[in-house]
């Protein structure tokens, strides 16, 4: 437990620190100082995406021990498929880029940088004064999750860490052993396909990139970063190409279908039982 | 697999026109045949995160097998599923594992492993599926003749295993293992540390602000055995002092959720299965001595008698002859004759096959009906664990799921998990969290710690010694009061656990790479005894092309065990040829490794690589033949 609770008191200081500067740099006070005052006004507008992420945060913490056994009876197994498939690929990307320098620095963004990524977009997107945004990107979180999860239990492999160990090395957990206590706790190693770091990742840069116009200062730093965890979980032996590819696809999938679920809302800031119940999000948006 | 249908259809739209042109007999001669497509084989192994040294052997055959033309399919699955999938199910095409048995052994074990009459049965007992006649005549002679000639036997034994290859042995490990000495010693150097033996041999480490006896405070006297083991035993038993623990760090959560004593698949060396049931003898190396039984005699060639040590079970009952009888009964049919065809037991088998019929004489004597064995054979029959029987014969009905039977071939006795195991062993169970962590203690019952310290000093020779005939160094023991093991997600943080003072030792297999974790850390050291449980290929015989020994043969030259020794285990190996390369049984030079080779099936090597045109000769010389793009053609399977 003791480098369990360790490595996780440094991520949420580490996130914690960077929300507060990007939240200062990018959202910027005065836009804080008024999403404080109607915070419940919009956390309520936005219930329903609340509750959506909320319920499928919990099944998947509390599904996924009984899912991991189905998928190991019963899920498809894609190792060798995988292998077979691209080969190499990762302990080339290994052997080819692997400096000192960017072990370090990839093993931060795939634990901290990673962590702030997710954590940074529902702090902005709550901040606008329509928090139809901020509905979308809990949406499209939930879909990630969600859809990662039937993945997970569909499909059962193994990564390059533990398929090639003579040519990938597990570089996160020789680096940082101590994270793997963290990793342990949240993820598995037969959990590899699709990645889910790579999908939400994208999630995030997606987001950044079609609100520009909201927080032009976000998209400079989202877009990077996002790319970045992408390339650490290969770079540090974790996932597969494929993986990643199929992250790619979850995370462009989640934000079309955030978008189609979560239609902008007309009267902006009027807390109201009104159309929302009325109508389910049903008819596709022009905003698609 | 797509290839043949859409010839096919080509084919039939050419037949048309060859119909009305008269020759459909000679489209039919050609479309009629089925091509040939590449040969692929699966191998199975656990990835690295589990060994971190199968997976490593299995990528050199792989890379080797699609160098020649063969395709691969590298499998990696937990290692339940692996033994599942190859002991359980036999569904493989090759595999990369381990031997059960970590102490050097005898060559009769190659009986359970090889003998083609369990072909039919599930579990460690022939998993290969070799039916081989030569093999069957010497597996018998070496059960039965004595001295020189079981030394023959035993060598014409391995050379003729070893020439049919039904396994390839590729090395036998040095079980590196991170220990701390600050709280026990006595970790075993010479051969595996983390075995039932090792563990039950530990001494404590006298503890340094402890009770007034801190004369001999100086750490060099603890090691000298028996009065100081006494000494602290005395003290346990006056003082409350706090319980002392030992903490172990595993990456293998079987412990955790399952205690079957008998279920190949949850087992990996039984060692703390080994802890919790005690079998009647337990050898230590080359050394019997009588365990749960106080001695057995060779009353005639097909008899034998066994007495048995007063003990209880866990749960209070007595440890009876009839215990022990039906526990033979019970190895040789888990039904009892509940299912239509006997159920034997998935482990213990070769050994157990030994015996033939027991019955209770009276309460502590069993008599075992043998086949004509020898002596070495006939004790290693006793090292099965004894069950009891009021908790497993309630287990020999037909395994069923929800009241339905689905398989007739299994009793719940097999897959049971055992829950809250009732042995008679040294340990016993406390509690587990699956996946987690596990906890035994000390069975304060056990004939290891029932004499008082005063009989002890000079119970040398007395029969009325409750632990006669057990070697000194294991009175009094276990020197803990708990074992608890922990779950962790790799070597690497089970090396990190025991430098950091949270775990006492390492249970799985380490990679060489803890090595220099281990040196760097100032309270960990590495002890690393030759482990006898050999890494090897395990070829599925029924299973054509794997069906044909030329070919296996081949196969057997694709790997190149030199490399794997010094890259993959980094010189903590010691590449072999026969799987007896451990043990003290003699090794004819036919299949002795010598001069970094392989006498039998010596590795196709081209200057340290893999020479794959010798290779490709090999395989066409004894019929295989390529296509253009140098794939290895067979029909499909």
């Amino acid at each position: 437990m003791t480098p369990f609770l360790s490595v996780l008191t440094s991520v949420v200081a580490w996130v914690v620190a960077m929300l507060v500067v990007a939240s200062v740099a990018v959202i910027g006070p005065a836009r804080l100082r008024e999403t404080w005052s109607g915070l419940r006004d919009r956390l309520w507008d936005a219930r329903r995406a609340v509750a959506v992420v909320c319920a499928v945060l919990i099944a998947s913490a509390v599904g996924r021990p009984p899912l991991l056994d189905v998928s190991r009876l019963f899920g498809l197994q894609a190792t060798a498929f995988i292998y077979g498939l691209e080969g190499g690929f990762v302990a080339w990307v290994q052997a080819t880029f692997a400096t000192p320098a960017l072990t370090a620095y990839f093993s931060w963004v795939y634990v901290y940088g990673y962590a702030f990524l997710l954590a940074f977009p529902p702090v902005a997107y709550l901040a606008l004064p329509r928090t139809t945004t901020f509905s979308r990107v809990l949406v499209a979180y939930a879909l990630n999750y969600g859809i990662g999860l039937v993945l997970y239990t569909a499909v059962f492999a193994h990564g390059p860490r533990n398929v090639m160990p003579d040519m990938v090395t597990p570089l996160l957990f020789t680096t940082q052993p101590d994270v793997m206590a963290l990793t342990s706790e949240v993820n598995v190693n037969s959990n590899v396909f699709p990645s889910l770091h790579t999908s939400l990742s994208v999630t995030v840069g997606t987001f950044a990139v079609l609100t520009h116009e909201e927080y032009p200062r976000w998209t400079p730093v989202a877009v990077p970063l996002s790319l970045s965890v992408v390339v650490a979980t290969m770079y540090l032996g974790i996932h597969w190409l494929t993986d990643v590819v199929a992250g790619f696809a979850l995370a462009f999938g989640s934000v079309a279908l955030a978008y189609r679920l979560v239609e902008p809302r007309s009267d902006p800031g009027v807390p109201r039982d009104g159309p929302e119940d009325d109508q389910p999000p049903s008819e596709p948006n022009a905003s698609d | 697999m797509a290839r043949p249908i859409t010839r096919r259809a080509a084919l039939a739209g050419l037949g048309l026109a060859a119909a009305s042109a008269g020759c459909l007999g000679r489209t039919e001669n050609i479309a009629g045949r089925d091509p040939h497509s590449q040969l692929t084989l699966e191998i199975n192994a656990t990835p690295a995160d589990d060994d971190p040294n199968g997976i490593r052997i299995a990528r050199q055959l792989e890379e080797h097998l699609t160098a020649v033309g063969i395709g691969v399919r590298l499998n990696t699955v937990g290692q339940t599923d692996l033994w599942r999938k190859v002991l359980i199910n036999q569904n493989f095409d090759l595999y990369v594992g381990q031997f059960v048995e970590t102490e050097p052994f005898d060559p009769d074990a190659l009986y359970g492993l090889t003998h083609s009459r369990f072909v039919a049965e599930p579990g460690w007992q022939n998993p290969f599926g070799l039916t081989e006649i030569a093999v069957d005549d010497l597996l018998e002679r070496q059960r039965r003749v004595t001295g020189s000639d079981r030394v023959a036997a035993a060598d014409a034994l391995q050379e003729t295993v070893c020439e049919l290859q039904p396994f390839s042995v590729v090395a036998f490990p040095d079980a590196l293992t991170a220990v701390r000495e600050d709280r026990f010693e006595g970790w075993t150097g010479d051969r595996q540390p983390v075995s039932a033996a090792g563990l039950l041999a530990l001494d404590p480490v006298p503890a340094d602000g402890g009770s007034a006896d801190a004369g001999s405070a100086d750490d060099g006297s603890a090691t000298d055995s028996g009065t100081d083991g006494n000494a602290t035993a005395t003290d346990a038993g006056t003082d409350p002092e706090p319980e002392t623990v030992l903490r172990l760090v595993t990456t293998d959560d079987r412990i955790t959720e399952n205690w079957n004593p008998i279920a190949a698949e949850y087992r990996n060396h039984g060692t703390f299965t080994g802890l919790l049931y005690d079998p009647l003898v337990r050898a230590d190396g080359d050394e019997f001595f009588p365990w749960l039984a106080t001695g057995w005699e060779r009353v005639d060639e097909t008899t034998l008698d066994v007495t048995l040590r007063e003990a209880r079970w866990h749960d209070g009952e007595p440890v009876t002859a009839s215990d022990v009888a039906f526990t033979y009964a019970f190895l040789r049919d888990t039904s009892l004759g509940n299912v239509e065809t006997p159920v034997p037991t998935p482990r213990f088998r070769g050994r157990s096959s030994v015996v033939e019929g027991a019955r209770a004489r009276d309460e502590s004597t069993v008599r075992l009906t043998v086949a004509d064995v020898n002596e070495t054979v006939a004790a290693r029959a006793l090292r099965v664990p004894i069950l009891p029987e009021h908790v497993w014969s309630e287990r020999t009905g037909a395994a069923t799921i929800a009241g339905f039977e689905f398989d007739f071939e299994t009793t719940e006795a097999i897959v049971s998990n055992n829950p809250d195991p009732v042995g008679s062993g040294p340990l016993r169970f406390v509690e587990a969290t699956a996946g987690e962590s596990v906890a035994f203690e000390r069975n304060p019952d056990h004939f290891l710690v029932r004499s008082t310290p005063e009989d002890d000093a000079d119970a040398s020779g007395e029969t009325a010694d409750p632990r006669a005939g057990v070697p000194s160094r294991y009175h009094g023991k276990p020197a803990f009061d708990r074992l608890r093991i922990e779950v962790l997600p790799s070597d690497i943080s089970a090396v990190e656990s025991v430098a950091e003072g949270l775990a006492d030792a390492t249970v799985s297999n380490l990679g060489p790479e803890s090595v220099p974790r281990i040196g760097r850390s100032a309270d960990a050291r590495l002890v690393s005894g030759r482990s006898a449980a050999f890494y090897h290929v395990g070829y599925n015989v029924r299973r054509s092309p794997l069906s044909n020994p030329r070919f296996r043969a081949v196969i057997a030259r694709l790997i190149d065990k030199t490399a794997i020794v010094d890259g993959a285990f980094d010189g903590y190996a010691r590449a072999a040829t026969s799987p007896l390369a451990a043990s003290s049984a003699d090794v004819p030079e036919s299949v002795a490794w010598a001069d970094g080779s392989d006498p039998v099936h010596p590795f196709f090597d081209d200057g340290g690589s893999l020479d794959v045109a010798a290779a490709r000769e090999a395989l066409r010389e004894i019929g295989y033949r390529f296509d253009g793009e140098g794939r290895l053609l067979s029909r499909g399977r």
